[in-house]
């Protein structure tokens, strides 16, 4: 029997089969697969699943020192160039897969329950399963040019996810926005794979970062050259996993249903990014100065985020923000030269971020109950609040993963993040400061929004609130209707893929401590040695307590601010410093800069460019058939006797022969 | 005749049995019957017809390809040759190789496909038949023969069905359209017959047109580059090149549906086949000095089309922009001395003509129910219209060259090939790649727009009311289907295709080539460039097999 490894082809295969059949099903008998509901879930949950189980038995085998593996055929050729393309299945990409279908499972079981009520309901399994085909895909790829297909392929899913609710004017935008935005990162992929390619002759990863590495020594590659094609690679994962500024598709993209936030917007997708730059290390090794523009991206994403987090009145949109900051820390990794520690922290970060996103999924799940279908009104932490009694497994997942994303011991988040901080602290001291401030942020951040959803009383029925929001958005209060129903715990499809992502969320940081990683151990064990090696409780104790230290005190603040009411912020901070929450509120104002001069700007160039194509070169063509035609006389003429006309075209050029061998004849002869 | 073989061309391989010959006949043949068929003036028996008669023709062509075309030769196959007016030089020569044999089957493919797009015409059937199946048999001659005067006469057969099919089943501004159709196209014409009987009479002795004869002639340079000129005016309106576009927009704008697919599908290919054919491989000498102006006129091609195409809001008009602006692709492939461009070149033409042709069937399906063509009177047609969305989803996800489909691997193999080309100084490269890769983000920009501005957000009350707007029934699910079917089975696997032209791209690469190194050409700076001879004996390096 082959070995796990030698499947993995399967691993992005089967969940692909599952589709094209739900796809061709859908496409071809419409209302009976949208009839079978449960046969289809359970068709993609299988599909998904045994990917899964391969995936696990991959990542045992590679525990146990099992060595990578590569499959490679010819994809493409033409001349002396041939284009493989195959399947790799290393200790990276073993612990991605098994990242990616253990979410995307658990995503699926509960999107069973979010999308219960949904008329799409099949539909959306369909573009789940196609998108976690993608990603696996994406993850085996073994080299830049297959990583670029099933990154496009992922965009084009979160595109189609996004969307999915076709019928509201801001998922149609959201989701051109996210792939708009996305294509513009991958001109830049697209550019530096093919700079690479004709630099290197080689689109694989160790073979670009050696062949360019002999071409600086041969002088064939000018340094400037190679720097270039480096950051125009690094575009892609800039778009990809959200970093400054082309991060602003993401908060625009929750749109799109919860689950889909979950999974792809926060806890796989956009962490393609941080993947790519990882898989790119020995290239980025060589250029100090890319890997300084990387850190440098990363920590002001970080702070961006967390930034902006901090004045977010919509749930979703906060932890949004939140993902971009913590995709920021993970870039913030590569950037100190530490894939090693952005890996961990982007496998901690996907649990406790998958968790708190489908947390939020509940809420709004069960908010709509009260506030109706829409999402200015049931996603608005204004009209939640006091939510804990009524959906204890929610709260309490919650309020894990906020702590874990605070960087509270022993939780998961405090370990990744304190290892990202503490190569920041010997890289880049002044980026430390930056990420240090950040984590403080994080954790006011976070604690906020628990505050405000889960403690206080229940604000939900305030309808002068309502009619408020409705109004802010440019819509008719009187025209919405609420359900006036009660909040409610969600039910066990939505609630146990909560519960199961607390386990790991609470102690998967335990497998990276620094004095005995075994995470580092298994993606680069020589790197692992050295940290043990070098491990010491007077270096760690410090940047640890400090890191601690800080989290806790925007905790505390946010307890007395939004649990006990002690200090008012609104007067405090933005009463006083009005321009700070205005820059705040408008997210830095680049969604108006945006607009104004991209939006705005490229439509006005293109009607400008119909103005002259319909003017000036349609005007010359009309103007020389005017002209040669003289007259009505000559339009009727035309109009009447086609092959005449014809005719004396064809009669024309045969006198323009003559005339032509006039001309040139004497030298032909 | 053979004794005119170049080295390096093979001799042609003779056809057994005359698919080709037969798969021009039969249509047209088809065609003169098309009057005897018993019919009650709707067309419901002329339609079945047709329809037979086109699934004949493409099952000729493609048991030519599976019997008698060898895909590993470079040189001509199915090579058929009858002296027909001997006193002109005039031969019935039909031949295939790796350029003719795909665009043959694209055209049998996409005609018969379009026979039954044309289902709903009510509007004079016989006639509507009789010109689709001249029509077929015009473009498949065109692509076949291989004899200049031939291909003229092929070129010209051709045109006359298009102006018909244009202006009687056309929309309201038919007339001007089919008018601009006919006067580009038959003026830029010209320029074929006179390069034709010019290159045929070159050198004295008995006249001949046949391609083999001509390639052995050795033009002066002044000489070609006075016949490319001519050539490239003439196949740049049909292909088309930016500024003599204008005629392209227009006509697609008011053709119908079937019409629609045949021109964006195999009409537009005609120029890019011709462009390689005569201009890439009688006229080298003269293309290494032209390929440079090629290049940059395929960026303007990508970026100008896909701006225009970006602020118009006729959805006919949008996507015949948008053909304009893939075309730029073939262009730049074809300027390019690469193997590797120069087979994307041809993918394009082969992709595009799949995409394009199932993109217009779309807008003439949605152009059914909607009755408007207009993007601001649409809106919100998705929820009563899902199946039709879905395949106007992919068929965009198409165009916009996702990974996957055919538009993927063409442009791909477009940009590597180009990128690599050593022909050219690592500037101009850097230049073109870097703004033709401008035209990967505007092309989702207009389409994904489109796509809003169509399908998503809220149901326009005007629209619903005036409108029944009833899903895609199985006939238009079956062609976007077919359509499909090798647009993915290339994306998947491009080989399939590829292989089927490589030996013959790779020849006429080399080829071009080697005539680059004999010709030294001040005139043309890009080629070259401050790059001492070394360069370019590098160059084959990029090409050799």
């Amino acid at each position: 029997m082959p070995s796990a490894e030698e499947l993995a082809w399967l691993i992005p295969v089967l969940p692909l089969f599952g589709a094209v059949l739900t796809g061709l099903g859908l496409i071809s008998f419409n209302r009976t697969i949208n009839r079978l509901r449960k046969p289809v879930a359970l068709l993609l949950i299988s599909c998904v699943g045994a990917a899964a189980a391969l995936s696990y038995s991959i990542l045992f085998n590679q525990l146990n020192g099992a060595p990578p593996v590569e499959h490679l055929f010819v994809w493409a050729s033409a001349g002396s160039f041939v284009l493989p393309m195959g399947y790799v299945v290393d200790p990276l990409g073993a612990v991605m897969l098994a990242l990616v279908t253990t979410i995307a499972l658990l995503v699926l079981v509960y999107s069973h329950g979010y999308m219960a009520h949904d008329k799409g309901y099949v539909r959306f399994f369909t573009y789940l399963a196609l998108f976690s085909s993608s990603m696996l895909g994406l993850i085996i790829s073994p080299n830049l040019l297959e990583i670029y297909v099933f990154w496009e392929l992922v965009g084009m899913c979160s595109y189609l996810l996004v969307g999915f609710w076709y019928d509201r004017d801001g998922a149609a935008h959201a989701a051109q926005k996210a792939f708009v935005v996305n294509r513009v990162g991958d001109f830049g992929l697209l550019l530096g794979i093919l700079g690479l390619f004709w630099a290197t002759g080689s689109f694989d990863f160790q073979g670009i970062a050696d062949g360019l590495q002999n071409g600086l020594t041969a002088g064939t590659v000018a340094p400037w050259a190679a720097l270039l094609l480096c950051l125009l690679v690094f575009m892609g994962p800039m778009a990809k996993s959200a970093q400054f500024p082309l991060h602003v598709w993401l908060p625009d993209a929750m749109e799109g249903p919860t689950p889909i936030s979950a999974l792809i917007h926060a806890a796989t997708m956009v962490a393609a990014g941080v993947f790519l730059v990882a898989r790119l290390d020995p290239l980025y090794a060589q250029f100090p100065v890319v890997q300084t523009v990387i850190a440098v991206v990363g920590t002001i994403t970080c702070f961006l985020g967390a930034s902006i987090a901090l004045t977010q009145m919509d749930l979703k949109k906060g932890l949004a923000y939140s993902t971009v900051s913590q995709l920021g820390y993970m870039m913030l990794a590569m950037g100190c030269g530490a894939p090693v520690a952005g890996i961990f922290h982007l496998v901690t970060h996907a649990f406790f971020k998958a968790m708190l996103f489908l947390g939020s999924g509940s809420v709004i799940h069960a908010m709509e109950e009260v506030v109706g279908h829409e999402p200015v009104l049931a996603q608005d932490m204004r009209l939640m609040g006091g939510l804990r009694k009524k959906m204890p497994v929610t709260s309490i997942t919650f309020f894990i993963g906020c702590i874990a994303i605070s960087g509270i011991p022993p939780l998961a988040g405090f370990w990744s993040k304190d290892e990202i901080l503490g190569q920041a602290f010997n890289s880049y001291p002044l980026l430390w400061v930056v990420g240090f401030l950040t984590a403080g942020m994080t954790a006011f951040y976070m604690f906020r929004l628990y505050f405000l959803t889960f403690e206080g009383d229940f604000r939900g029925n305030d309808t002068a609130m309502q009619a408020q929001l409705l109004t802010a958005v440019g819509k008719d209060p009187s025209e919405h209707h609420a359900h006036g129903g009660s909040v409610h715990e969600s039910a066990w499809p939505m609630a146990a893929p909560l519960a199961v992502l607390a386990v790991p969320s609470v102690l998967i940081g335990l497998l990276g401590t620094p004095w005995n990683s075994r995470f580092a151990g298994l993606l680069n064990p020589e790197e692992a040695l050295e940290m043990a090696e070098h491990f010491s409780w007077g270096e760690f104790l410090p940047l640890a307590g400090a890191s601690v230290a800080i989290s806790v005190a925007g905790i505390t603040l946010a307890v007395l601010a939004y649990a006990l009411r002690r200090i008012d912020l609104g007067r405090l901070v933005a009463g006083r410093f009005p321009a700070v929450n205005a820059f705040l509120a408008n997210k830095w104002y680049l969604d108006v800069v945006n607009e104004k001069l991209f939006v705005r700007g490229s439509r006005k160039l293109a009607r400008e460019v119909l103005e002259v194509d319909a003017k000036v070169v349609d005007g010359v063509v009309n103007l020389t058939g005017l002209l040669t035609l003289g007259s009505g006389e000559g339009l009727k003429y035309l109009e009447t006797g086609r092959a005449q006309f014809y005719a004396l075209i064809v009669f024309a050029g045969v006198i323009g022969l003559v005339v032509l061998f006039g001309v040139i004849g004497g030298p032909i002869a | 005749m053979f004794e005119f073989a170049v080295a390096g061309v093979s001799e042609p391989v003779q056809a057994t049995v005359p698919w080709l010959s037969l798969s021009i006949l039969v249509p047209i043949v088809g065609a003169l019957l098309v009057p005897l068929v018993p019919d009650d003036g709707d067309g419901k028996k002329v339609r079945w017809y047709a329809l037979i008669v086109t699934l004949i023709t493409f099952l000729i062509t493609v048991a030519a390809y599976l019997t008698g075309y060898d895909p590993s030769l470079s040189g001509l196959q199915l090579s058929e040759r009858v002296s027909w007016l001997p006193d002109l030089g005039l031969t019935w020569a039909v031949g295939a190789d790796g350029l003719s044999m795909p665009l043959i089957l694209l055209t049998s493919f996409i005609t018969s496909l379009a026979c039954l797009a044309a289902w709903p015409v009510s509007f004079k059937p016989r006639l509507f038949y009789f010109l689709l199946l001249a029509m077929d048999g015009g473009q498949i001659a065109v692509f076949a023969v291989q004899d200049m005067l031939l291909f003229f006469l092929a070129w010209e057969l051709e045109l006359i069905p298009v102006y018909l099919l244009l202006a009687i089943w056309g929309g309201k501004k038919r007339q001007y359209a089919a008018t601009k159709f006919i006067l580009y196209t038959a003026g830029s014409s010209l320029f074929i017959l006179l390069a034709a009987l010019a290159m045929g009479f070159f050198g004295g002795g008995t006249p001949s047109f046949e391609y083999t004869a001509l390639a052995a002639k050795d033009f002066g340079t002044g000489f070609q580059l006075l016949c490319y000129a001519g050539l490239l005016i003439a196949f740049g309106v049909k292909l088309p090149i930016v500024p003599l576009h204008t005629w392209l927009p227009d006509a697609h704008g008011e053709a119908t549906a079937p019409v629609h697919m045949l021109l964006a599908g195999i009409l537009l290919k005609m120029g890019g086949y011709a462009l390689l054919r005569f201009n890439c491989e009688l006229l080298p000498a003269a293309h290494s000095q032209f390929a440079p102006l090629l290049i940059v006129l395929g960026v303007v091609n990508i970026i100008y089309a896909a701006l225009t195409s970006f602020a118009q809001r006729n959805l006919k008009r949008k996507i015949a922009y948008s053909s304009i602006s893939h075309m730029g692709f073939v262009l730049i492939g074809v300027g390019s001395f690469s193997a590797l461009g120069t087979s994307g070149a041809m993918l394009q033409m082969i992709s595009h003509g799949l995409i394009g042709a199932s993109l217009f069937f779309l807008v003439g399906a949605t152009y059914d129910r909607t009755h408007t063509l207009q993007l601001d009177e649409m809106g919100g047609i998705g929820q009563k219209m899902r199946i039709m969305f879905a395949l106007w989803t992919v068929c965009a996800l198409a165009s916009l060259a996702l990974p996957g489909m055919s538009g993927f691997v063409s442009e791909l193999m477009v940009f590597a090939g180009f990128a690599t080309d050593e022909a050219y100084t690592l500037p101009f490269r850097v230049v073109i790649c870097g703004l033709a890769a401008v035209g990967v983000i505007l092309t989702p920009i207009y389409l994904l727009s489109m796509l809003r501005e169509i399908f998503f957000g809220k149901e326009k009350e005007e629209l619903v009311s005036h409108t029944n707007l009833v899903d895609a029934e199985p006939r238009e699910v079956y062609i976007i289907g077919c359509l499909l079917v090798p647009i993915i089975g290339i994306g998947l696997y491009p080989k399939l295709m590829t292989d089927s032209y490589r030996s013959s791209i790779e020849a006429l690469v080399n080829r071009n080539l080697g005539a680059m190194e004999q010709v030294i050409s001040p005139t043309a700076p890009l080629i070259r460039g401050q790059a001492p001879v070394p360069a370019v004996i590098q160059a084959p390096a990029v090409g050799a097999s």
